[in-house]
């Protein structure tokens, strides 16, 4: 019997329950899809990572690489578990302007990749290549096509034997200034080191055709075959779980000499991925607290309110016998039901969303080159969703509770509202000066005051998410206009082969020479010039650029993305490295460039931002301050770049920069769009079931009014109008708010892009209008049902 | 002309399958001016007379006509015209707006009404005007009906009509608010309909119509009607 009582109670307050479900939905929904979405990338990540054996530290030296005599002296290190040579190089693909990276790996159970189709992986094969299946799939490529790769000299042809994933390269950016993987114009492969092998004897034997002389000296071709070969394994790659100052310290022992050493936190597939997992956390942590807070907020007062009309219900079931715990459990039980209903709604929403970004196809898929895509929750979120349903059941427990305190003969009496008392600002003129209904409805929002805070709650959550989405669309639009509207002034980034540059014998005389080159190729394009290299700051691997800039090529922004001109008397750090070694204008700082005893102190000029965390300077200053300079890029607006020039290694346009950030754009479009959706659910939802509330509140004011001769227009203009000064009021309250969530958002997501907020003009107004539309909408919708007032009936219940 | 007409009015409730026949086929005439008692038991049809007549509901059949308009077939934006030009309200729960105080409560009908009184002569005919500022939660039962008739006859409504309009209160406040309406009829010319159960009310009324299931027993002018002190309670 009370099991069809609460069923059919259920039906008399269907809006109120729906309203409850869909906010609890919302709520466990956004918490469970943005926690599934880190989390989902955390263990599919890792997982892949692991299979395909990540390295854990990358020992470089580009000038003569690694002997197969030291990468056994790093193997035998203690607390090294596995290690490999591996290549990792650059290639031009034949008749494109692609780039694929090649990689060679000679232990593949370090740095290897997963097959996703064809043939295995075979050590011995001098033809095989296995390329990355995303690159293959944008470019038309199936196993059993040939694919050129050219490196300087060297030519290698091979055949597609497989399509592959592979860790080191899950997130690949064949140039360094692309913000997302391009596959249409880049990807990596993997040969054998067979292949690799043969591809330089090949070379031997074509310089030896050309120089027959040179096969006297047969001792000497077999030693530089070796250095050849090693010369390309420019990287050691280790699994270790040494701490990056336990392992650089043994491997410099091992080797005998210092060799940059990168961690995996300091590689992009690894860091952004992690980037990635941390910026979820902060979205799981932020965004649905607010939904959680107004779920379970809507929840007390709806509560109330229903165990306030049940009032003579519950007295009645008093006075008839029933115990006040069967009436407890009873009415408890709606807020379970209610819950329960939310939350099985809410973990079908929660893995929809969770879906829908982390799926291969999804923008996600687009960044991330993994293949495991199972959607995974932490455990805590079902711990959190178990709580909620508790407190739910704990809310309407504590609404009967009240309605169940004193006698029998108390609980019968029906609730009454509390009784109006004058405000203070009544006593003003302007008060005074009001029309009736501005009087109705201001005392209305006093005398119910936790319905006007909840919909002033609901406006300001709406504001919230609709000026955190758009502003942060606004921030990275006018980032994308200021670094490629205004610092990058050229059309065409040319990178040089800097092989040339470091000799054995004389690396100042080979460094001066090279460094000529690079200058007169500059002339050449009527170009600015960078040299870019590794420094160590502390512990820290950091960028050092010197920049030449005499044709405005390249520009610098502060931190207001204003531009900046590099004065000559000191060098320009990056925000983050202002941050992490709290240093600014003025301050000095010191660095060793990687593979160099050698330590320089700057004076710091300014702070830039940056795309890399990066310290900065002109070249007069570096000369100056006696930094070494090998030139590493030039940037032109010259389109038409020669082949066959072996300084020029490759070169990216200005355009294909950009079409990389387009995809980065749309992946931040989808947040979007996810956020306006759920601002306007949240806003009807919220609107709909505290208006509704309201209708049933002041029904018999409403009726009185008609009785009286007050048209239905007239009392719907009264209703709507609450709601939009409710609406205005958490519009003001929800604007700063909603620019100090963003501030956070914007710092705690995206760190490394060094953004300013921005707010467009736009925004605010698509954000009033928007908040306002809603508030509109269910007004009418709540305002329609004036229509339906019965005067008779409504009129005739005794107060 | 009579200041309310019934031409053969019936008002049929539905109920599904079940069908309630609250007036059948009445014919009544109720003069102008007059105070006009309509009395009988309860579900007689005699606030379903009233709210007819209040443009509150409209007859499934027949015709009324209010101080010579057909109400009986006006839309929901007429019918809301009418309420507030030419009749006022005064029910046994006050039905006053709680969150405005009492002086605003009378004078929110001239946000509607054409000609409306002042709300402050309104109160000191009822003898409030000290309780102006007051909500009505503050104020007692017999005084909160008080209000309600200031608010009705604040639109200066040509007819008053009553729903047991001392059903709620004892029997000194009950005398005084009698005799305020009666005033209204006396010194304002004012057709008052008061709708009671109560057959001493009916022996104040210069018209008394019986109704019982649904039909007019009797509608008869009463030559000596009592004053509302002379009323036993």
């Amino acid at each position: 019997m009370m099991l069809k009582k609460l069923l059919r109670t259920l039906l008399k307050y269907k809006a109120q329950f729906i309203s409850m479900a869909i906010m609890i939905a919302l709520g466990i929904g956004v918490f469970l899809g943005f926690n599934m979405e880190w989390y989902t990338l955390q263990v599919n990540s890792n997982r892949f990572l692991d299979e395909t054996g990540f390295a854990d530290y990358r020992l470089y030296d580009t000038e003569r690489g690694f002997s197969a005599e030291e990468l056994e002296r790093i193997r035998a290190l203690d607390g090294v578990d596995d290690a490999t040579r591996f290549m990792s190089i650059s290639m031009g693909v034949e008749g494109t302007d692609d780039i694929v990276i090649l990689s060679v790996s000679e232990n593949m159970n370090v740095s290897g990749f997963k097959l996703m189709e064809g043939e295995p992986y075979d050590p011995e094969s001098t033809d095989g290549m296995w390329l990355s299946d995303s690159y293959a799939a944008s470019n038309g490529i199936n196993t059993g096509d040939s694919l050129t790769l050219t490196y300087k000299n060297y030519t290698i042809t091979g055949t597609v034997r497989g399509l592959i994933k592979a860790g080191e390269h899950m997130i690949c950016l064949v140039d360094e200034s692309m913000m997302m993987p391009d596959y249409s114009s880049g990807g990596f492969a993997y040969v054998s080191p067979a292949l690799l092998e043969r591809v330089v004897d090949e070379e031997i034997a074509r310089v030896l055709d050309e120089n027959p002389l040179y096969r006297l000296a047969g001792g000497l071709i077999s030693s530089e075959r070796e250095s050849s070969i090693n010369r390309l394994f420019m990287q050691i790659n280790v699994i270790s779980g040494l701490s990056k100052a336990e392992f650089v310290e043994k491997a410099d022992a091992a080797l005998g000499r210092t060799c940059m050493v990168a961690s995996k936190a300091e590689t992009v597939s690894w860091a952004e991925t992690q980037g990635e997992i941390n910026e979820g956390k902060t979205m799981g942590s932020v965004l649905p607290v607010l939904f959680l807070a107004i779920a379970v907020l809507t929840m007390v007062t709806t509560m109330h309110r229903i165990t306030a009309n049940e009032k003579t219900q519950i007295g009645t079931l008093k006075a008839l016998g029933f115990r006040d715990k069967r009436i407890l459990v009873h009415y408890s039980s709606f807020a379970l039901f209610i819950g329960l209903v939310g939350t099985v709604l809410g973990v079908g929403l929660g893995y929809l969303l969770g879906w829908y970004i982390m799926n291969p196809s999804a923008a996600m898929g687009t960044y991330i080159d993994m293949p495991y895509w199972r959607l995974h929750a932490p455990w805590f979120t079902w711990a959190v969703i178990a709580a909620i349903i508790l407190l739910l059941v704990f809310i309407g427990f504590m609404s009967v509770r009240r309605m169940l305190k004193g006698t029998a003969a108390d609980a019968l009496r029906p609730y009454t509202p509390k009784k109006m008392r004058h405000l203070a600002l009544e006593e003003t003129r302007l008060f005074k000066k009001l029309s009736f209904g501005t009087k109705w409805n201001l005392r209305d929002c006093f005398r119910h005051k936790s319905r006007s805070f909840m919909t002033l709650f609901g406006i300001f959550g709406c504001v919230v998410l609709l000026l955190g989405g758009l502003g942060m669309r606004d921030t990275m639009d006018a980032f994308i206009d200021s670094f490629y509207g205004t610092a990058i002034n050229y059309s065409v980034r040319i990178n040089l082969n800097t092989e040339t540059a470091y000799s054995e014998e004389d690396s100042d005389t080979a460094r001066e020479s090279y460094n000529q080159a690079a200058l007169e190729l500059c002339e050449k394009y009527g170009g600015d010039w960078c040299a870019q290299s590794s420094v160590q700051i502390v512990d820290k691997a950091c960028g050092l650029e010197i920049y030449s800039i005499t044709r405005d090529k390249v520009r610098f922004l502060d931190g207001d993305m204003a531009p900046v001109a590099l004065a000559d008397d000191g060098a320009y750090i990056c925000t983050r490295i202002a941050r992490s070694f709290d240093v600014g204008a003025g301050d000095s700082l010191s660095f060793s460039p990687y593979g160099s005893d050698d330590k320089y102190t700057v004076k710091i000029a300014g702070v830039i931002s940056s795309l890399s965390e990066s310290v900065i300077m002109s070249e007069s200053y570096a000369r100056n301050q006696g930094i070494p300079i090998t030139v590493t890029s030039v940037f032109t607006d010259e389109t038409q770049i020669e082949s066959g020039n072996a300084l020029i290694q490759s070169y990216q346009t200005k355009q294909a920069i950009m079409d990389s950030f387009d995809q980065f754009m749309e992946l931040m479009n989808v947040m979007v769009v996810l956020l306006v959706l759920a601002a306007i659910v949240l806003g009807i939802v919220v609107l709909y079931n505290l208006g509704v509330m309201s209708y049933v509140e002041r029904y018999r004011e409403m009726a009185t009014l008609k009785v009286v001769g007050f048209k239905d227009a007239k009392i719907g203009r009264l209703l709507i109008s609450q709601n939009l000064w409710l609406t205005a009021l958490g519009i003001i309250i929800g604007i700063p708010l909603g620019a100090a969530v963003l501030d956070y958002l914007i710092k705690a997501l995206a760190a490394e892009y060094e953004l300013s907020m921005v707010i467009s003009l736009t925004t605010y107004l698509f954000t009033v209008l928007l908040t306002v539309g809603v508030s509109l909408v269910v007004g009418l919708m709540v305002a329609k049902k004036n229509k339906r007032i019965d005067m008779v009936s409504a009129l005739k219940t005794e107060e | 002309m009579y200041a309310v007409e019934f031409k053969d009015v019936s008002r049929v409730y539905r109920n599904g399958d079940h069908e309630q026949r609250a007036l059948d086929h009445v014919d009544l005439q109720l003069p102008a001016g007059k105070f006009i008692v309509i009395l009988g038991p309860s579900g007689a049809g005699k606030s379903t007379l009233l709210n007819l007549v209040g443009g509150l509901d409209s007859p499934t059949e027949g015709t009324i006509l209010v101080d010579g308009q057909d109400i009986s077939r006006l839309t929901n934006n007429e019918l809301a015209d009418y309420r507030a030009s030419t009749v006022g309200f005064v029910f046994q729960s006050y039905n006053l707006i709680p969150t405005l105080t009492v002086i605003e409560n009378v004078a929110l009908v001239k946000e509607i009404a054409k000609e409306p009184l002042s709300s402050h002569d309104m109160l000191k005919a009822v003898g409030l005007i000290d309780h102006s500022h007051a909500f009505p939660s503050e104020l007692s039962g017999g005084e909160q009906q008080r209000v309600s008739i200031a608010r009705a006859l604040a639109k200066n409504p040509k007819i008053l009509l009553c729903d047991e309009p001392t059903g709620a209160l004892d029997s000194e406040t009950g005398v005084m608010v009698l005799k305020l309406l009666l005033s209204m009829a006396r010194d304002m010319g004012k057709t008052i309909i008061v709708v009671t159960h109560n057959q001493n009310i009916a022996k104040m009324g210069d018209v008394v119509v019986r109704v019982k299931n649904g039909k007019i027993v009797y509608c008869e002018e009463q030559a000596n009607p009592l004053s509302a002190e002379e009323v036993d309670w």
